[in-house]
């Protein structure tokens, strides 16, 4: 199985054309088994007591995360259907859908990364050297977010920034409403354009995968529901995080 | 690129029954190459372009030729010829439309062996293509047309989304006009499309011309007795008259109530990458009298929404004369 495609330029040279679609298939097996040995193994562990979602209401998210959280989910999923879908067989009109969604993203990542250094703290989601005895001490518990889920954010945070640079080059060498397109770029550039852009795309739709197990986890459910209506309980707070990593607001 | 006088090495298959070729279309899906009279395939394989395992001819199969009456109009048979087609007294008396179409088509030699399913579903006559570059509809990244270099004389003005080839047959163009209904068969059994429907652009399948999916195979044409005997209208523009593809064409069926015009369909070739509904004309056109003041006021309509390309421009005042000279009395 190959990892890129090649064909022949005007010149008769061999050019880069983009990744082997065959990975699809693949990435989406590995991805299922993970998720699947996962849930094995956590069936067989010791459930613990879950924590009441009763009592005081403790913020996690703000309104305006939450709703840039929704708009970046739904523009990737978008992003998904509309590039994947015509390369598995079914077929429509996806190109317009397909770039409009990818400028929805595009927005909706620059809000977020200036609202995160000019507004947030963006140390809490950064990973420290401490966060990694998290898995081996039971008695570390993290502050607003623990290793996994700041290594889901970083994770996704590269192949998002991957995926969106690939393609506003892709972007420019197709016809819009502000400009005619170019060509202006070598075959073998857009190759690597191309390349970089699925390979991504592979990583996102791996990332999805493990990013809804794990938000529909039954011990994990409340993080949703943070998601959606931005509280957790102080019982919640107390299981999952340590105060004195993380105080959240308590006006929630 | 070097061609070749010789034929590449390759399975030939010559069914005589259907089933057989359905049989054999499933087997090699996107590794056969279904053959009609050749006119498409053999500049692809003597180009060594396209490189198909297996050959499937379809000549033989009794059931694919033909003019039969249905019933509500005619079904042709898609490996029938364009010259029976031309020949046929029912189709000139009542649909005389794709008779002018078909007699419109290349040379008399290639009528007589090229048959209506090949001429509707042969591919793309953009010469970077045809050269066999990787250019978006081989799978590649890049259109070699659409630069500003780029030789585009020929190519689409409306719905060109990367790729700009334009849809080269004629006949497609009366097929659509005459609201026929393509018959499709698989393994998996038939299914009928409307012919508008039949043709998709590069924005829906650019490797493709049309709905047909491995394994299908283009068996009959169905045209519904709605159109037979209405007023119908039929010009191609080429660079010569004979041997040549379209620069623009226009098919019309217009139902006539007097000197008004009723319901109608103007389908215009060449201009896209399917034959281009007028749809707006069509609403125009609805009441109007056959003349020249008619023609006048709805012409311009025509190129509405048009994108030329650097050397096409000409192609846009060339589909509002041949509307104006569909309208005339």
């Amino acid at each position: 199985m190959d990892i890129a495609t090649y064909k022949n330029d005007v010149w008769g040279r061999e050019v880069l054309l983009g990744v082997s679609w065959d990975l699809l298939w693949l990435v989406c097996v590995i991805a299922l088994v993970i998720v699947a040995a996962h849930a094995v193994y956590m069936a067989v562990q010791q459930k613990a007591e879950r924590p009441s979602k009763e009592g005081k209401r403790m913020q996690r998210h703000e309104p305006v995360d939450r709703i840039m959280h929704w708009v970046m989910a739904i523009s990737i999923l978008a992003l998904l259907f509309t590039g994947v879908l015509p390369i598995i067989g079914v077929e429509f009109a996806w190109l317009t859908l397909h770039w409009i969604a990818g400028l929805l993203l595009t927005a909706a990542v620059l809000f977020h990364i200036i609202r995160s250094v000019l507004q947030k703290d963006l140390m809490s989601v950064s990973i420290k050297p401490d966060d990694f005895k998290e898995p081996f001490d039971e008695n570390q518990k993290p502050g607003k977010y623990s290793l996994a889920q700041k290594g889901m954010h970083a994770a996704v945070t590269v192949v998002t920034l991957l995926v969106i640079i690939s393609g506003l080059f892709m972007f420019a060498m197709i016809d819009t409403p502000w400009w005619d397109r170019t060509n202006s770029l070598s075959e073998s550039t857009l190759g690597w354009m191309f390349l970089v852009h699925g390979l991504t795309t592979l990583a996102l739709i791996a990332l999805i995968v493990f990013h809804l197990y794990f938000t529909l986890r039954p011990e994990k459910l409340f993080y949703l529901r943070s998601m959606i209506k931005g509280w957790i309980s102080e019982d919640e707070l107390s299981a999952n995080h340590d105060p004195e990593r993380w105080v959240p607001d308590e006006s929630a | 690129m070097a061609s070749f006088d010789v034929m590449p090495d390759v399975q030939l298959y010559q069914p005589a029954e259907l089933d057989d070729a359905l049989s054999l279309a499933d087997r090699y899906a996107t590794r056969g190459w279904l053959l009609g009279g050749g006119q498409d395939t053999y500049g692809w394989l003597k180009d060594r372009a396209k490189h198909p395992q297996a050959m499937i001819d379809l000549n033989g199969i009794e059931a694919l030729r033909g003019i039969r009456e249905s019933e509500d109009g005619i079904e042709i048979g898609a490996a029938t010829t364009l010259r029976d087609i031309i020949l046929d007294q029912r189709i000139i008396s009542d649909y005389g439309l794709l008779s002018d179409a078909a007699a419109s088509v290349a040379s008399p030699q290639i009528r007589n062996v090229g048959t209506l399913g090949g001429n509707l579903v042969q591919d793309a006559r953009c010469w970077y293509y045809r050269r066999g570059l990787s250019c978006y509809r081989a799978g590649g990244n890049t259109c070699y047309a659409d630069t500003p270099d780029g030789m585009n004389r020929e190519h689409a003005i409306f719905g060109a989304s990367r790729c700009v080839a334009v849809s080269p047959s004629d006949a497609a163009t009366a097929i659509v006009a005459l609201d026929a209904a393509m018959v499709v068969q698989s393994v998996d059994g038939e299914r009928t499309v409307a012919a508008e429907d039949f043709f998709v652009g590069p924005a829906t399948h650019i490797t493709r011309m049309t709905s047909l999916e491995p394994g299908e195979i283009l068996t009959a044409v169905r045209i519904p007795a709605k159109w037979a005997g209405k007023r119908f209208y039929f010009e191609k523009v080429a660079d010569r008259n004979v041997w040549d593809f379209a620069l623009v064409s226009i098919a019309v069926a217009m139902s006539m109530d007097g000197d008004t015009i009723g319901d109608s369909r103007f389908v215009c070739g060449a201009v896209a990458c399917t034959p281009r509904r007028l749809r707006n004309i069509e609403n125009a056109a609805r009441g109007k009298s056959l003349s020249d003041e008619s023609a006048d006021a709805v012409a311009s309509m025509a190129s509405d929404g048009a994108s030329p390309l650097n050397a096409n421009q000409y192609k846009l005042p060339l589909m509002e004369n041949l509307v104006r000279r569909a309208m005339r009395a």
